[in-house]
């Protein structure tokens, strides 16, 4: 029956072409539409990092002028990064499971011979446990321990990219790489690694690509490297060196700690606060206690990942949605006033109400699920629009199979549910009075 | 046919033209609200910007390797820029307009750390940074190329006397009095003097509501990573960037060249959500307006072929064909002016909706009356053709049986 | 086959109730070819939806081949329509979009009757009615009377125990109607009970029964007279117009 059902979907989707063309026009535009936002969205809000992404803090520390607090229109809260001297000095004592603190710099690598052009590259600054704590899938070799830190090791992690691009993509484990001016033997090679949003940094862009490499954090000093991304300050401080650049109150690391449970979650913040009360002594810290953890969703709340503008246009294209399947619902429904002589044979001849019913809603899903195919395609056109437009990194937003299943299961659903009514009004046609006179 | 018949007629068969007139009511709220943020995303990227960003250009180079003089890099790249034909003026800057990079400062009147600062980008650039940018001094003076000195990170230099300060700014700083000649303090609580204002320039961050906030200050700032700024004759500008770019790398290999690309380029890429969004939404309103007037003519169409024999019986019975076509067409008028008086309330339901969830600014209401006449239009466009064919059903029709 | 007591049906609108039938008591035995006529609005058109279920009663009781359908719901009636009565309708009521195959397949499929099964009877069908050749064609590309016997080969198809036929002759000329009605005499013949509704007393005489409708009440029902009428096609049996009628 229900081959016969679709069947005669197809022959009555024939008979009137520029209806149904436009029946699953609607479908598909409105389809199109809302799972391109909704795509877009869906990038913005996921979660980067779903498997630990509750067992990870981003670290914040009020050492702030004690005369306004960071952001004046949250003034409960804490600056959103941290101060070199802080981070440093919590990353020594070591407390909760791992912990790291980074921020983005950039190095020019060296050519290695005569036919190589020196060229910039970005990297990560960061302690040694950022590989283990997030999860960062390793090609070749390791990451670096915790001594290579401290002893400021010139030590390297590549990016497959960047392998690729200095080594042709070979294992490079062990070779050697001047950058400014130093020399860096490559420990390990990273595999495609692209946590979106870029949950670790949202404060330089939440949706940047990742850097091309990491470097050990200890080296910030012994290389007087400089911070690509923000850095905010309060106070005057002279700053004549790079030394008491480090030493002043300025923030711009990030600082994340893994920890395994509520109560190591409490331990850690008593441990913030037993430092904080340890530095006002010392004549920082001035302003109220006020150090807290933000998990991974937490900070990409925080930081508004999710930009308004994208908020926006989900709701505005689901009002699209609904009126592509009010168009729907108008048009079958005089589709079906229209086959009000044809019902009444089929209900002489033997349908019964529940067949005539489901006759409909067949033919209303094979119209929701050409328009949900065709949405899709629209919406797979409708990225690489959104795309170029927003001039982002290149597979970035991409159609993911829950989208793919979501359009088309939303296409049908949704033309089933236009398709109610209509399909009800046509079962209500009687089975004699249309058959007198055609 | 008058107006009581057909309404009553449009009554009896009520669905299909309550389920037209809400699809009409829903397509006007969402090209209302939608036009309003494209006209906003607009109005905000054709601002002036106060410099001549279509003759800029900006090149990023970054030196390595410990022999590398920073400050000879410098004015060695000053000289080979401004020695290109074509080339008007040049500069080394801490920071580029327009970029959405930069640094921010405070300045107040009187040195004193408790009372607020009055926000603002803050710039360095040499005596040309005027021209290369194209910057207009409304009064006052440049700086004098003895004030000019170069700011490297290991110099401990203080703030320079002199500042140049945007209308803006001095209004913000000095409300009530003439800001020319007056002292202001940084938030180190050193202290210097406007010495000139420039009329209007826009800073970095686009998006900040004190973009035109902007103090300058002389100097030439050497970093690991420089940026130049290069002003061009006009129309010479895409031909420039590639020798800018071949001759910079050419001349010191201690160096590497990030970029040269055009200011409007980089402007371009900081609005580029706003232009995103207001494509995005543009698109969105003609799929919109398309799909509502491809439905309206559809149903029309049906509904004259499902009733050529009525209107046969209507014409045989003296309906003339004008007739048949007001019939249509005031049918349609009050399905869309049902419509556009219930998108009125949906309109102003998704602008609360996007006022209070998004903070958007308030729907400017002069958009409905305009939203609403083109619907009307375009309905009218879109049932003009059924209407004709429905006039020339022949009256003939009424008398045949089948 | 079909014994009607007692039954009534009122048409209501706001303004007005039309008493369509009153108190109509109708017995059709099995195998009769049995002719209903009346004026117009005297119940001939309620009397055949009633009788062919598509249409239901206020009062009465409705025994249709041994089975009181008086209280059926929608899909038991629905499934006993399509079991046992085949329609013949006067405007053919083909489908349009579909050729002849597929139309005589409509009843089929509601039945669910196997793919091989149903090929068989619809080309047993159609070659009773003389088309079996032109079974790919649309019923535009057809005559009027082809097309009604499309609609009997529709009807046949099911192997229904009641034909209803409404007017089936009133929409061809008189050539194409005496085919037709050759055609259902030979069907009659076959063993099938015939109710045809009519308004043209030359058809009607060429039942086996006559029942006038006036008013919505059987006002009068005469036997045909054997004697009296000699088929028009000479070749086809008549034996079966012997049998006789029952009150």
């Amino acid at each position: 029956m229900f081959g016969y059902n679709v069947t005669l979907a197809i022959k009555s989707m024939r008979r009137n072409p520029m209806m149904t063309a436009l029946m699953i026009a609607a479908v598909a535009v409105g389809i199109g539409v809302s799972m391109t936002t909704l795509s877009v969205y869906y990038m913005m809000s996921g979660n980067p990092i779903p498997q630990k992404s509750e067992k990870l803090f981003a670290v914040t520390l009020d050492a702030w002028n004690p005369i306004r607090p960071f952001d004046s229109n949250k003034p409960e809260l804490p600056p959103h990064q941290v101060t070199f001297q802080d981070a440093d000095r919590l990353l020594a004592l070591a407390e909760g499971k791992r912990q790291v603190a980074m921020y983005e710099s950039s190095l020019v690598v060296e050519p290695r011979n005569e036919d190589e052009l020196p060229f910039e590259a970005t990297a990560r600054v960061t302690s040694g446990d950022f590989f283990a704590m997030f999860d960062v899938p390793f090609l070749h070799g390791d990451g670096w321990d915790r001594s290579s830190d401290a002893a400021a090791e010139a030590v390297v992690v590549l990016t497959k990219q960047l392998n690729e691009r200095l080594f042709g993509g070979k294992n490079s484990v062990g070779e050697w790489l001047t950058m400014g001016g130093s020399r860096f033997q490559i420990t390990g090679v990273i595999d495609t690694w692209e946590p979106t949003p870029r949950f670790y940094d949202p404060i330089n862009g939440g949706f940047q690509e990742v850097n091309e490499m990491f470097i050990p954090f200890g080296l910030t000093r012994s290389l007087e490297l400089d911070s690509n991304g923000s850095d905010w300050g309060w106070k005057s401080e002279d700053i004549s060196s790079f030394g008491d650049w480090l030493n002043s109150e300025a923030i711009w690391l990030q600082y994340f700690v893994e920890l395994e449970s509520a109560r190591d979650r409490d331990s850690f913040v008593a441990h913030l606060d037993a430092y904080a009360e340890e530095q006002k002594k010392l004549g920082r810290f001035q302003r109220p206690l006020n150090n807290r953890l933000y998990d991974v969703m937490e900070w990409m709340d925080y930081h508004e990942v999710v930009a308004n503008d994208s908020s926006v246009l989900l709701g505005l294209s689901f009002l699209f949605l609904v009126v592509c399947l009010l168009s729907t619902i108008t048009l079958l429904l005089t589709k079906f006033i229209g086959k009000k002589g044809e019902t009444s044979l089929r209900r002489a001849l033997g349908a019964s109400r529940r067949i005539i019913f489901r006759q409909q809603i067949v033919e209303v899903a094979v119209i929701g699920f050409s328009g949900g195919l065709i949405g899709l395609a629209l919406a797979f056109l409708g990225l690489q629009g959104i795309q170029y437009v927003y001039q982002s990194p290149p597979g970035l937003i991409r159609l993911d199979w829950v989208i793919v299943l979501t359009a088309i299961v939303a296409a049908i659903v949704s033309s089933m549910v236009a398709g109610l009514y209509p399909a009800w009004r046509v079962c209500q046609v009687p089975p004699a009075t249309q058959l007198k006179t055609q | 046919m008058g107006i009581g018949p057909m309404v009553s007629s449009l009554l009896r068969n009520k669905t299909g033209p309550l389920l037209v007139a809400l699809q009409i009511a829903v397509t006007l709220a969402i090209v209302i609200n939608s036009l309003f943020i494209v006209l906003q995303r607009i109005e905000k990227m054709s601002r002036d910007t106060g410099i001549d960003v279509d003759n800029v250009i900006v090149a990023n180079v970054r030196g390595f390797g410990d022999d590398f003089d920073v400050a000879d890099s410098i004015r060695n790249d000053i000289d080979l820029l401004k020695s290109i034909p074509g080339v008007s003026a040049a500069t080394v800057t801490n920071a580029v307009p327009l970029s959405g990079g930069g640094s921010g400062t405070g300045l107040r009147t009187v040195a004193d750390e408790t009372i607020d600062a009055a926000s603002a980008g803050r710039y360095q650039w040499s005596e040309e940074g005027l021209d290369a940018f194209g910057i207009e001094l409304s009064r006052g003076r440049n700086f004098y190329p003895e004030e000019v000195h170069y700011n490297l990170p290991t110099d401990d230099t203080p703030a320079p006397a002199s500042v140049l300060v945007t209308q803006e700014l001095a209004d913000a700083l000095f409300p009530d009095e003439d800001a020319l000649g007056k002292a202001v303090y940084w938030g180190s609580m050193e202290q210097s003097t406007i010495v000139g204002i420039i009329g209007h320039m826009h800073g970095s961050w686009v998006g900040w509501d004190k973009l035109g906030s902007v103090v300058v200050q002389p100097g030439k700032p050497g970093r690991t990573t420089n940026t130049y700024i290069v002003r061009v004759e006009p129309g010479m500008r895409d031909g420039l960037l590639p020798v800018i770019e071949q001759q910079l790398g050419e001349s010191n290999r201690k160096r590497v060249v990030n970029s040269v690309r055009s200011l409007e380029e980089i402007a371009a890429r900081s609005y580029r959500r706003d232009r995103g969004m207001a494509i995005i939404l543009g698109v969105v309103i003609t799929l919109l307006i398309g799909l509502t007037a491809l439905v309206i003519v559809g149903l029309s169409s049906f509904h004259v072929t499902q009733r050529t024999r009525q209107i046969g019986t209507r014409r045989a019975l003296g309906a003339r064909r004008r007739d048949i076509v007001k019939q249509f067409m005031l049918e349609n008028w009050i399905v869309t002016t049902a419509g556009a008086l219930l998108g009125t309330l949906l309109t102003v339901a998704v602008a609360y909706w996007l006022e209070t969830s998004f903070s958007l600014p308030r729907l400017d209401w002069t958009l409905l009356p305009a939203g609403i006449l083109t619907l009307w239009v375009l309905s009218t466009l879109a049932v003009i053709e059924p209407a004709r064919r429905a006039a020339s059903v022949p009256p003939a029709i009424a008398t045949r049986s089948v | 086959m079909l014994q009607m007591t007692d039954i009534k049906k009122i048409y209501r609108t706001e303004l007005v109730e039309t008493h369509a039938l009153r108190n109509m008591t109708l017995a059709v035995d099995e195998g009769e070819f049995v002719a209903v006529t009346g004026p117009s609005g005297s119940g001939k058109t309620t009397f055949l939806n009633i009788a062919g279920l598509l249409e239901s009663f206020e009062h009465g009781s409705f025994v249709l081949d041994g089975k009181d359908v008086s209280h059926l719901n929608d899909d038991e009636r629905s499934v006993y329509r399509n079991r046992k009565i085949g329609f013949i309708f006067q405007s053919f009521n083909l489908i349009p979009d579909l050729n002849l195959f597929e139309n005589v397949d409509v009843p089929l499929r509601y039945r669910r009757l196997p793919a091989g099964e149903r090929k068989q009877r619809i080309e047993n069908a159609l070659e009773t009615v003389g088309l079996a050749s032109r079974m790919k064609h649309l019923p535009a590309q057809l005559s009027g009377g082809q097309q009604q016997r499309v609609a009997i080969a529709r009807a046949l198809a099911g192997e229904p125990r009641l034909l209803l036929a409404d007017e089936p002759t009133g929409n061809l000329d008189s050539a194409m109607a005496g085919q037709v009605m050759e055609l259902l005499e030979s069907i009659h013949a076959g063993g099938t009970t015939i109710v045809m509704v009519t308004h043209d007393p030359d058809l009607a005489r060429r039942a086996g029964r006559n029942i006038h409708l006036t008013d919505g009440r059987v006002s009068d029902h005469h036997v045909a007279h054997l004697q009296e009428e000699i088929p028009r096609s000479a070749q086809l049996e008549t034996g079966s117009l012997e049998c006789s009628a029952t009150t």
